[in-house]
């Protein structure tokens, strides 16, 4: 039989699920998959700190990118703007209830879980409190991440002006600058920090036994 | 048995796990991670299954409806993305027609050989299956870039006299990308592991 110690230094990589036993790596250095040469883990020695800097500018960027407006079209003197109140009266007004509650949920009510859930969880680990509710939110944290798709919703926005680049004077709002801090900062955050980490350091913290 | 068949990889925590017949839970966040293999191909092959069909409709019906001062024009995803090049975007056509047409039938693809050569035990690597079922996820969400334009679309050209609207397209290309998610998700990678048990 094989001990909790001996489980902990072994990882199986996200990709291709090859078995790897983790070796101690020096500071801010970074361990590859030796098969697909996928990011397995690093040794970084602040990673609350970092992580929680980066969570409160997403936190502000977020917030400034769903207030304002996004775009604004000029179509011979009539304008319409891109905002999140806008989107909700389109959708009451059409009744397009599926897609809507679809689209709402996917850009904005996914997204702001996950960077509040990261704001609490990583404040909660920082100060080693309320290890049964920092669980929780990692798990939560685990089963949303793959349905939050801002970095998708900013294609399509791409894509949508680029359609009426033809017929519309196009301006872009205060929102637009935003939604692209929101989108770097999220891809920073949620693809390329590891979980891995922050789950390890929820079992140094919380000695991994909280029911 | 090779060493990897004795240990997985929990999907919440990414902790690695010792396969043991008593112990379905994960030792350190406590969730499911030896659910029944057999529910988790079916479950895989329901979702797929739904999603073929949503597929359908999303490709006959209208994606985008606009009225023009009383008149009404539709656009099915084949139709706009033809209409695209003809316009002359050429990239702008090839995102989309790689985005919605090319993603969810690769994912289809994908999904039922993972399904077809963990059942019948083709003899292929187990690595590269994995890397396939790891495109698979993350592909998937891509698809909804056409759905995320119409939408954009309707509360920007939203005036009296012309309107744009998701059509009955959208909800079926909506639904489709929603089901491909949910069946990639329920696919257990051990099935790629227990190939050679063959237990169900």
């Amino acid at each position: 039989m094989i001990t909790e110690e001996e489980l902990d230094n072994l990882i199986i990589c996200k990709k291709c699920h090859t078995l790897h036993k983790r070796v101690p790596l020096p500071p801010n250095k970074k361990a590859f998959c030796s098969k697909c040469d996928i990011l397995l883990y690093q040794n970084n020695p602040n990673i609350l700190n970092k992580t929680l800097a980066l969570v409160i500018a997403a936190t502000i960027s977020l917030f400034v990118a769903f207030k304002f407006t996004i775009v604004t079209i000029d179509i011979q003197g009539m304008e319409k703007s891109l905002t999140l109140y806008a989107l909700f009266m389109v959708i009451l007004e059409q009744h397009q209830y599926i897609v809507g509650v679809m689209f709402i949920f996917l850009i904005f009510i996914f997204p702001i879980t996950i960077i509040f859930s990261m704001l609490i969880l990583l404040i909660l680990m920082k100060r080693k409190k309320g290890g049964y509710l920092v669980k929780r939110l990692l798990i939560l944290l685990a089963h949303i991440r793959p349905w939050s798709m801002v970095d998708i919703f900013f294609i399509s926005l791409l894509v949508a002006m680029v359609k009426l680049f033809d017929y519309a004077y196009i301006e872009l709002g205060v929102s637009f600058i935003a939604l692209i801090f929101t989108l770097i900062l999220d891809i920073i955050i949620t693809k390329n920090l590891s979980f891995y980490e922050l789950w390890n350091l929820y079992t140094k913290i919380y000695g991994g036994v909280n029911e | 048995m090779s060493r990897e068949l004795e240990y997985i990889r929990c999907h919440i925590c990414e902790a690695v796990n010792y396969v043991n017949e008593k112990e379905t839970k994960c030792r350190r966040c406590h969730e499911e991670i030896a659910p029944n293999l057999r529910l988790s191909y079916h479950k895989t092959l329901a979702f797929l299954i739904t999603a073929i069909i949503f597929y359908i409709p999303a490709n006959l019906y209208p994606i985008l409806v606009s009225k023009q001062f009383g008149k009404t024009t539709t656009n099915t995803i084949m139709g706009g993305i033809i209409h695209l090049w003809d316009a002359g975007s050429y990239p702008i056509a090839l995102i989309i027609l790689l985005a919605s047409v090319f993603v969810p039938l690769l994912k289809f693809i994908l999904i039922i050989y993972l399904l077809i050569s963990t059942r019948h035990n083709l003899h292929s690597s187990k690595v590269d299956k994995h890397k396939l079922f790891y495109i698979t996820e993350i592909i998937g969400p891509w698809s909804m870039v056409d759905v995320f334009v119409v939408v954009i679309l309707s509360v920007l050209i939203h005036f009296s006299g012309v309107q744009i609207f998701p059509g009955e397209g959208a909800t079926a290309f909506g639904l489709m990308v929603f089901f491909t998610m949910i069946s990639a998700q329920s696919f257990d990678p051990r099935l790629i592991n227990q190939q050679k048990g063959d237990t169900f």
